[in-house]
């Protein structure tokens, strides 16, 4: 007799009761730790670049979290922190949490600092992750897509050789193409006078006003008259037909030569580019005031907007518009990491939403630093909460000198195309050295009024960067500046006397192309100088570049001139001379026609 | 060294265990569930909480564990491809986001695409895994058992001085 399985195991109840309460402990006792790595981790992977968390606990029976010593990196210098935070707490709503979503109702961070120096340099984030990705992508694109003038300026004196390629020179291709179409207006004329047999024309009304003057018209009778004046005005007809024709021809043809004198002109501005192609191969700097700016400061201005794509494309990357499924990598762990696809759906809360959020700085006495700001919808979803993720934030900070702050953000990333802006005004910061690298000297603004204004909305680009000092200093190296050419020491010769300083770079276009445009109060003064140094050697350089040009494409030019001049030269004489011999056939006919009819046929008039 | 020595003792004492080979096979196949998947996701200690509390071979679970957990790293890749496929596919769509805003559901890390790709394997497998295993037990027990409890290698092996070492650690 068999015996029945029990298909429980009952008594095993309060080993698994004692196991949960173990798991349970360890959640206790290792809860914070994990959740700080795991924080850590998630940041760092997300923002880029090493994010430090120094302390984290979670308050279970407050659903609430406290952050302690928050340190972020600059992904693009890891000798400093972006941002550093005091403290954070979060309040958590714990309803959502059954879903597995993160609503903060609200966020206090307190002792905010920005651009402070680290300790020990930041990790290298993991090449592989998207943000790291990003940044490389975004430096990439500075660098290809904004060039500089530098001014370094060289040694002006003295003008390299040039050595130029057919292929490199536009006039080439231009002539040879031109060519194709003298020849073919020429055949084209040519044919079409061809076609008008104006010769066989002219031959046999010639022969037959000459056979009609050996006539006497009377010997022919009336029915001999009459026959004979009507072959008259049929040949007369055909005369007037052909000069018809011929007018025609002459008007179509004069068209043409005028398309030719245009290509002409086409050749020659084909010319001009390849003169000032030459002249860039020459190295020879620009010194128009444009130029100054940008080789000045066109870099440090990169650098800001640089940043403000690095961060948009971020916000872009991991807050994704509308409420498709959406891929991103899964978590980190000893097993293969694989994908993770978020399911949003409408009515529901995102997967993570900060609603409220206070900002405060508390450092020094009270009264001296009054910096505060709010940030509101942060959310990883904002189709599914509606409404843009805004920052607005302002104060003054009193370090040795006071400085005012003025800060406004927004992400919108619902509607059309995603939005990301940074408004910022900074009043008495004393800002870090300019160094210009190929020149002999360093810029120190001192304190200075930055603002910044940065928007990317879809893949267009809008933004201003603005410098405003007005007791800038500037140092020199005296051992380059010993070596400096003697551009270079005219620069320095300007710039160091000047104490105010304004620079203003706007940014436009799109990412695919985008435009930057520098300026700045040093523009003018300098490139004056550098203008009235160097007129000579630039004029020189023009020469050089010419002559190298016209080594090359000058015979071709010229044969194309020649042509065209013939072809010219051939339509003015041989259409005129047509046009003669046709008039004098007709008069001929005609006379011949008035001597028929005086024999006595009345004819009607012509 | 010590942790083959282990396996293979733990398959001996599972196989000559009284359990069941039905009960030894349903604590494979719940083992290999907790193997072939990610270890932290929810549905593991649903699979725990069944291994324990399922009238089933409790060490045949731990066998489960043990062989198969390996096999999990090793056909991640296929899991990854799978559960990907799972997921895009716009069918499925409607139910992926309903349990995604189902409460508890996500802990399961179904939206992971090794997690759901490794777990539809295994429930694809679940069923002929342990039809195979129990028909393999009983096959055993009734062939070679006695002989390989009398073989001169399981012999020679109880009387190495690395078991003896080994020995030192298991509980009594």
């Amino acid at each position: 007799m068999s015996t029945r399985v029990k298909l429980f195991r009952w008594r095993a109840i309060l080993p698994l009761l004692l196991f949960v309460a173990l798991m349970v402990l360890l959640w206790v006792l290792f809860a914070d730790a994990f959740a700080r790595r795991q924080a850590q981790s998630t940041l760092s992977s997300l923002l880029g670049t090493e994010v430090d968390i120094a302390s984290l606990h979670i308050r279970a029976t407050d659903a609430a979290i406290d952050i302690g010593g928050l340190a972020v990196a600059d992904p693009r210098h890891p000798e400093r922190n972006v941002l550093e935070a005091g403290g954070i707490t979060f309040d958590l709503d714990p309803i959502p949490l059954l879903k597995k979503k993160f609503v903060l109702d609200n966020l206090k961070l307190t002792g905010l600092r920005f651009y402070t120096a680290r300790a020990t340099p930041a990790r290298p984030a993991d090449p592989s992750s998207p943000s790291s990705k990003i940044l490389e992508e975004t430096e990439a694109w500075a660098r290809d897509k904004f060039q500089f003038p530098k001014l370094v300026l060289g040694r002006v004196d003295s003008l390299k050789s040039l050595v130029l390629k057919p292929e490199q020179l536009g006039t080439v291709q231009a002539a040879r193409s031109f060519a194709g179409r003298v020849d073919s207006v020429q055949g084209a004329f040519e044919q079409s006078l061809g076609q008008l047999q104006l010769k066989a024309l002219a031959d046999s009304s010639s022969a037959l006003a000459t056979r009609l003057s050996k006539t006497d018209p009377k010997s022919l009778g009336l029915a001999g008259a009459k026959n004979t004046a009507g072959q008259v005005q049929k040949a007369i007809e055909q005369v007037k037909q052909a000069k018809a024709r011929l007018a025609t021809l002459e008007q179509a043809t004069k068209t043409s030569l005028g398309s030719l004198e245009q290509g002409l002109a086409d050749v020659e501005a084909a010319r001009q580019r390849d003169y000032a192609f030459a002249k860039s191969q020459l190295g020879l700097p620009s010194f128009d005031a444009p130029n100054i700016g940008a080789a000045l400061f066109g870099q440090q201005s990169t650098n800001y907007f640089q940043s403000g794509v690095h961060y948009a494309k971020v916000a872009q990357r991991y807050v994704p518009p509308g409420l498709q499924p959406w891929n991103r990598p899964g978590p980190k762990r000893t097993r293969m990491a694989g994908t993770t696809v978020e399911f949003p759906k409408e009515h529901e809360d995102p997967r993570f939403l900060l609603k409220h959020g206070t900002l405060g700085v508390a450092v020094g006495a009270a009264g001296q630093n009054l910096f505060k700001g709010e940030v509101s919808g942060i959310t990883s979803q904002p189709s599914l909460y509606g409404r843009p993720a805004t920052l607005v934030a302002s104060g003054r900070l009193a370090a040795e000198s006071p400085v005012s702050i003025d800060l406004a953000g927004m992400s919108r990333h619902f509607g059309a195309a995603p939005l990301d802006s940074v408004n910022a005004r900074v009043g008495g910061a004393a800002l870090p050295p300019i160094v210009f690298p190929d020149l002999p000297f360093t810029l120190d603004p001192g304190a200075s009024n930055v603002a910044f204004r940065f928007a990317m909305t879809g893949d267009r680009l809008d933004g201003a960067w603005e410098l405003g000092a007005e007791h800038a200093t500037w140092s020199a190296d005296s051992a380059r500046l010993r070596s400096a050419s003697l551009v270079e020491s005219t620069v320095w010769k300007v710039v160091s006397g000047l104490t105010q300083l304004h620079v203003r770079a706007e940014l436009g276009g799109t990412i695919a192309s985008p435009t930057i445009k520098v300026s700045s109060n040093l523009d003018d003064a300098i490139a004056q100088r550098l203008r009235g140094l160097v007129n000579e050697q630039v004029a020189g350089a023009e020469q050089k570049a010419r002559a190298a040009v016209d080594s090359l494409v000058g015979p071709q030019v010229a044969a194309l001139r020649t042509k065209v001049g013939g072809l010219n030269t051939e339509v003015a004489n041989r259409i005129p001379a047509e046009k003669g011999e046709l008039d004098r056939v007709q008069k001929s006919l005609e006379d011949q026609l008035k001597r028929i009819a005086g024999g006595g046929l009345r004819l009607p008039k012509l | 060294m010590l942790a083959i020595l282990k396996l293979l003792q733990s398959i001996f004492q599972t196989l000559h265990s009284e359990g069941t080979p039905g009960q030894v096979a349903a604590g494979i196949a719940i083992g290999a569930g907790i193997g072939l998947t990610p270890l932290m996701n929810a549905h593991n200690l649903v699979l725990f909480a069944a291994l324990v509390l399922l009238n089933v071979s409790f060490g045949g679970g731990m066998l489960g564990l043990a062989l198969f957990t390996p096999l999990g790293f090793l056909f991640d890749p296929l899991f990854d491809k799978i559960g990907l496929g799972l997921l895009n596919a716009p069918v499925l769509r409607s139910l992926w986001t309903a349990w995604y805003n189902a409460p508890l559901v996500p802990y399961t890390n179904f939206n992971n695409s090794v997690t759901l790709g490794s777990f539809v394997v295994w429930l694809a497998t679940v069923v002929p895994l342990y039809f195979l295993t129990r028909r393999a037990v009983l096959v055993y027990r009734e062939r070679y058992a006695e002989r390989v409890v009398n073989s001169k290698l399981l012999r020679a092996i109880k009387a190495s001085k690395l078991y003896n070492i080994y020995a030192w650690f298991v509980p009594q």
